[in-house]
């Protein structure tokens, strides 16, 4: 099950993991459309930080930097990227600026991961669907979403019953070229996707002996409240984007490589 | 007063051409817990899927005949509809929860009914503390055992109050233990709610004490059908092919072997060791 196991949804609490999700959502949407306004380095950075303390409130450490670790190849591409590209348009020169704004680009890319994956990390997908429903968006799409949820272990067992019974049948997963391992998991993918037909007909009946569609005014056994918290986030996240706003406006922000040659001007 | 019946029934599945249910009238009253068993195939599933109008309405297909459900012709009304009377549970209890929480899916048709927040309340936490799994339910059901699962699924049917339950091999993918506790939460419902219970099984070892009304199926027809106590001694039954209750056999064998003891037919191990005892003091 070692593979699956990441595929798993996990119950934790933490101030953070019950916030509700529609308030974190906007946050991540705040700090996305902070990121996207600045095309420097520095604001990019303190957009870095002040996220951190929201990970360690929610004791996430540990699978956050995995998915960091995860775009860091990503993050490399973009940085080659740029790099190469005005360096090829600046006629084969590279400046201290160029290489900055290079990063830059990477850091909002590593800003947008970081409250993406902040956001992915401590919202479960039981308050995910909750935030659909009450959202007023079709019922149908929350249903769709925590069912899908719901069958991603069983389906995942399944998947390992099925590999098991065909390699006992002499089935070779891990031999041969690349093309031909994508080949060997055909007799893997068609028995699993059939029983996943034959088990959403079941559901169908099920869901239709339960009264499924009954009435258009569908109701909920739970209700999101705001709470305390979701008030202080939401008024951090207005704060933000009005600091973000009158920088962009009125302040003249600075290269760090320039900030670095005048305090060596100054130290000389 | 019947609160089932079933008249002439004749069901085709769309693209098959033999009938599934061929010629089938029964009469369940209301409070009975009726037991239908036969073999794989003989139309048992299908009788069960008549009842709250999956067929015809989700499989389509041909229908001759008529089924009354509390006095209404089940053909005229949808499913949903229904399912506010007779709760259907499932052999396999993963295809039939859908929530990521043991209590979101107990509320699933309360909220599909459109119900109160307040009314849901109580009502779940009524089912869950009538099944016995009021500790469980803000568990995810894929973390609970086969068996809590299954009480999870009859417990979400039972949250909706409906008279008639009919439960589909319930135990078939479950170990004995948990299958006898299934039975005893289902005779529960049935002397303690007076729900009328029909109960579709192969093992009549576990279940034919329990029941009062036994129907014996067999190629979509039924072939016996009454009490229990008079059927399970019939000759045919065993040819039929359904596991007849040891206790059952050994009477048969004593009897032959003309030992003393007491004409009727016991059907579990209880009524035949009391039986014994009776016939050892004389």
């Amino acid at each position: 099950m070692s593979v699956f196991d990441g595929l798993k949804f996990r119950k934790i609490s933490s101030p953070i993991h019950n916030l509700d999700p529609r308030i974190k959502f906007i946050y991540v949407i705040a700090i996305f459309i902070c990121a996207i306004l600045f095309p420097q380095m520095l604001p990019l950075i303190i957009l870095f930080i002040i996220q951190l303390p929201f990970v360690f409130i929610a004791k996430v450490q540990k699978q956050w930097i995995r998915s960091l670790r995860g775009a860091a190849f990503l993050a490399a591409f973009i940085f080659i990227i740029n790099v190469l590209t005005t360096f090829f348009y600046n006629n084969y020169t590279l400046t201290f600026t160029n290489v900055e704004s290079a990063l830059a680009m990477t850091t909002r890319f590593i800003v947008l991961v970081e409250s993406f994956s902040l956001f992915f990390l401590t919202t479960s997908p039981d308050h995910l669907g909750l935030a659909f429903e009450q959202s007023h968006m079709p019922y149908e799409f929350a249903f769709a979403f925590t069912t899908a949820v719901r069958f991603v272990p069983v389906m995942a067992e399944e998947a390992q019953t099925i590999m098991d019974a065909q390699k006992a049948r002499g089935l070779e997963l891990e031999k041969g070229n690349i093309l031909k391992r994508i080949r060997n998991y055909i007799p893997i993918l068609i028995p699993l996707i059939v029983s996943a037909i034959r088990r959403s007909m079941e559901l169908a009946e099920a869901m239709e002996s339960r009264a499924w569609g009954a009435t258009k005014k569908r109701t909920n056994l739970y209700l999101l409240k705001l709470h305390k918290a979701d008030y202080i986030l939401i008024s951090l996240t207005i704060l933000l984007l009005i600091i973000t706003i009158y920088t962009k406006l009125y302040v003249q922000i600075p290269q760090i490589s320039e900030l670095l040659t005048s305090l060596t001007l100054f130290a000389t | 007063m019947a609160v089932i019946e079933v008249r002439d029934l004749v069901y085709t599945y769309p693209g098959v051409s033999k009938p599934s249910i061929d010629g089938v009238s029964l009469t369940v009253e209301k409070g009975e817990f009726v037991l239908i068993t036969g073999p794989s195939g003989c139309g048992k599933t299908s009788l069960c899927r008549t009842f709250n109008g999956l067929i015809p309405h989700f499989y389509q297909g041909e229908l001759k005949g008529q089924i009354l459900v509390a006095g209404e012709d089940v053909t005229g009304r949808q499913t949903f509809d229904m399912a506010k009377r007779v709760g259907l549970v499932f052999q396999n209890p993963e295809n039939q929860l859908f929530a990521l929480s043991v209590e979101k899916d107990v509320a699933f048709g309360l909220e599909n009914l459109g119900m109160s927040r307040d009314e849901m309340r109580k009502r779940v936490d009524w089912a869950l503390n009538l099944v016995g799994i009021y500790d469980l339910r803000e568990r995810a059901p894929h973390e609970v055992s086969g068996g809590q699962q299954q009480r999870v699924a009859i417990a979400s049917v039972l949250a909706m109050q409906p008279e008639i339950i009919v439960l589909d091999e319930p135990t078939s993918f479950l170990d004995p233990l948990s299958a006898e506790r299934i039975f005893e939460v289902i005779y529960k419902l049935n002397q303690e709610q007076g729900i009328t219970v029909i109960l579709v099984e192969h093992r009549l070892d576990l279940t034919a004490k329990y029941a009062n009304h036994l129907i014996v199926m067999d190629k979509g027809k039924i072939c016996l059908e009454g009490n229990p106590h008079d059927i399970l001694c019939n000759e045919d039954v065993g040819n039929i092919g359904v596991g007849i209750p040891k206790a059952t056999l050994l009477h048969k064998q004593l009897k032959m072997k003309g030992f003393p003891v007491n004409p009727k037919t016991p059907l579990c191990s209880d009524e035949l060791a009391a039986q014994l005892l009776e016939a050892l003091s004389k």
